[in-house]
């Protein structure tokens, strides 16, 4: 019998009450999984819909939500002759509510420009023209808003065609529903409104240059923040308050694991006072006594973390696929996710046993003789 | 030099409201079975605690070998090698088999896996409990429970085997199999013997008996003498 025999036995004396504490930390672990998971995917398909669309700096008001602040489009002009730039693209992007579906990314993008290019024609056609009043749909949206190359659709407050289906390249451009700009802006009656610019560099151009060109249009324009695909993200509000929301969530729920997992442990130390009493007498250290209580909080940590992770990619899975969030993002389960949810899972065990194996080292070997 | 020594030995509790022993002195020698006797409440445990490093006295000395018990180094390490504990209530882990309880106390040696399962085997057989190697204490009478708790504290060899009541629990006949058990491995591995007990018929097997009163020895007869 090794020590770890001892541990596992110890664990298992009390499987109902073990067991639910397991429910405890796994319900934790995977709302960790599932929230950044979620976030972090939303936020990886976002940078992969702008990569699809060959875009290597975003220009974005500096204030906005989710989605940034309109401007006047008048702001490419000032730029579009700086080194370096060899194409733009003016857009109006929203993530709102389209017929039946409440989150469905409307992307309104500059007619011939590089943003079209992308799109790879499944079934049906291209609008004709810059105010022709029809849509494109994503192969994802289409299936989400349940149309087909003809049907209607209602953008605010006008009908139009749906005259394609496409293929963009990235979970977010399946997702959407792409018009030309122009149309969105008569829509809207916000001529000359876009919140976002799109911009390719000319293909010699290096990081340096790009960072330096970044700065120029900043000193140009002062409202607004040019920054590479990364940084975009991480500038961006909107993301930031998904960011910081689902740790918080997250947190909150591993506190409750930490909280059962103290709880348990301690009620296995009450429970096991005299049996730790006995192992002292018969010469355990109080060392080893530790390390047992240690030892069981830490593969109760352990085993929830496995469960928790199981059930967290489970359950974004299934998430993803429902019509809510269905092509908005790619959950990002990636190894390191993963990988920091079970380790968080085993600092949950370890810390909430600290206190229970403390207790059972103070107990006395002299209560061996008294009863039990 | 005696193997146990204890000189003025007292214990009090309760900032000294309480006075479990009151100036003990006695010696043990290596190889002898000691009762000690006495009424509840006169200190006997107390006294079992003292010399099993459970607990420390109040004043007065008690060496081991000539060295102060109280000022041990490592109690832990005594408790596992030089001392075998016998429990009225025997005290085996529930979710232990037979012989993974008596390997508890090899933890503290440097004895392999395997080396102590072997040794469990060794000292189950010893007490007759071989085909009962893997049976859960639940699975086990009274008087095999102490037979396994006995092979346990042979586990590393110990100088001194300190039994509390090791009978209390148990029916007549299984406390006669348990003492002759006990008395016959004593007799055969010349081990030093401590036993606490209520019962004179069980003290009338020993060398010697201590018989203890509000805290003092009141008598200290050998068999010889007796």
């Amino acid at each position: 019998m090794t020590f770890f025999s001892v541990v596992v036995r110890g664990l298992w004396r009390r499987p109902v009450r073990t067991s639910l504490t397991l429910a405890g930390i796994s319900i934790g672990i995977s709302a960790v999984v599932a929230l950044v998971g979620m976030s972090r995917g939303f936020e990886k398909s976002w940078q992969a819909g702008l990569k699809a669309r060959g875009t290597d700096l975003v220009v974005s008001n500096v204030v906005g939500g989710l989605t940034p602040k309109p401007f006047d489009a008048s702001v490419r002009d000032r730029i579009a002759s700086l080194p370096h730039i060899s194409a733009t693209c003016n857009l109006l992007v929203q993530v709102t509510s389209i017929e039946d579906s409440n989150l469905m990314i409307l992307s309104a993008r500059e007619w011939g420009s590089f943003c079209w290019s992308n799109l790879e024609l499944v079934s049906g056609r291209m609008p004709n023209d810059a105010t022709e009043k029809a849509v494109v749909l994503g192969q994802t949206a289409a299936e989400v808003l349940k149309k087909k190359v003809g049907d209607p659709i209602q953008i605010e407050t006008s009908e139009l065609t749906v005259v394609g289906i496409v293929r963009g390249g990235a979970v977010v451009e399946d997702g959407s529903v792409i018009l030309s700009l122009a149309l969105l802006q008569e829509i809207l009656s916000s001529q000359n409104q876009i919140n976002v610019i799109d911009i390719r560099a000319t293909p010699s151009t290096t990081e340096q240059q790009l960072r330096e060109l970044s700065q120029q249009i900043q000193q140009l324009v002062p409202q607004v923040r040019a920054v590479t695909l990364s940084e975009h993200l991480s500038h961006n509000e909107g993301f930031r308050m998904i960011r910081a929301m689902s740790w918080a969530t997250s947190l909150l729920a591993v506190l409750v694991g930490v909280l059962g997992v103290m709880n348990t442990m301690l009620m296995t130390v009450f429970e096991r006072t005299h049996e730790i009493s006995v192992l002292l007498a018969l010469g355990w250290t109080r060392g080893r006594i530790i390390r047992m209580i240690l030892y069981e909080s830490a593969l109760l940590g352990l085993l929830g973390g496995i469960l928790g992770v199981t059930i967290g990619a489970v359950g974004v899975h299934l998430l993803a696929g429902t019509s809510a969030v269905r092509g908005l993002l790619q959950p990002d389960l990636s190894v390191s996710l993963l990988g920091v949810s079970a380790l968080i899972a085993v600092a949950v065990g370890i810390l909430s046993g600290l206190y229970p194996a403390w207790r059972s080292s103070r107990l006395a070997p002299s209560l061996a003789l008294h009863g039990g | 030099m005696s193997l146990l020594e204890a000189k003025a030995l007292t214990r009090e509790f309760d900032d000294g409201r309480v006075k479990a022993l009151r100036g003990v002195d006695f010696s043990v020698e290596e190889g002898e079975f000691i009762a000690i006797t006495g009424p509840s409440g006169c200190g006997k445990s107390t006294l079992l605690q003292m010399l099993g490093a459970l607990d420390r006295p109040t004043s007065g000395t008690l060496l081991y070998r000539g060295q102060s018990l109280p000022d041990h180094p490592n109690p832990a390490s005594y408790r596992a090698h030089e001392i075998g504990f016998i429990f009225q209530g025997f005290h085996l882990l529930p979710t232990l088999t037979a012989s993974e309880n008596v390997q508890i106390p090899m933890f503290e040696t440097d004895r392999s896996v395997s080396e102590r399962k072997k040794r469990s085997v060794e000292l189950l057989k010893l007490v007759g409990l071989d085909h009962r190697l893997d049976h859960f204490p639940s699975k086990l009478s009274g008087g095999e429970r102490q037979r396994v708790a006995i092979a346990r504290s042979l586990a590393n060899g110990p100088s001194v085997v300190l039994a509390d009541e090791p009978t209390g629990n148990l029916d007549s006949e299984n406390a006669h199999l348990v003492l002759d058990l006990i008395i016959r491995l004593q007799q055969e591995q010349g081990r030093t013997l401590v036993m606490v007990t209520h019962d004179p018929s069980i003290a009338e097997r020993a060398s010697r008996t201590l018989h203890m009163k509000d805290g003092r020895i009141v008598s200290d007869k050998s068999a010889a003498s007796s």
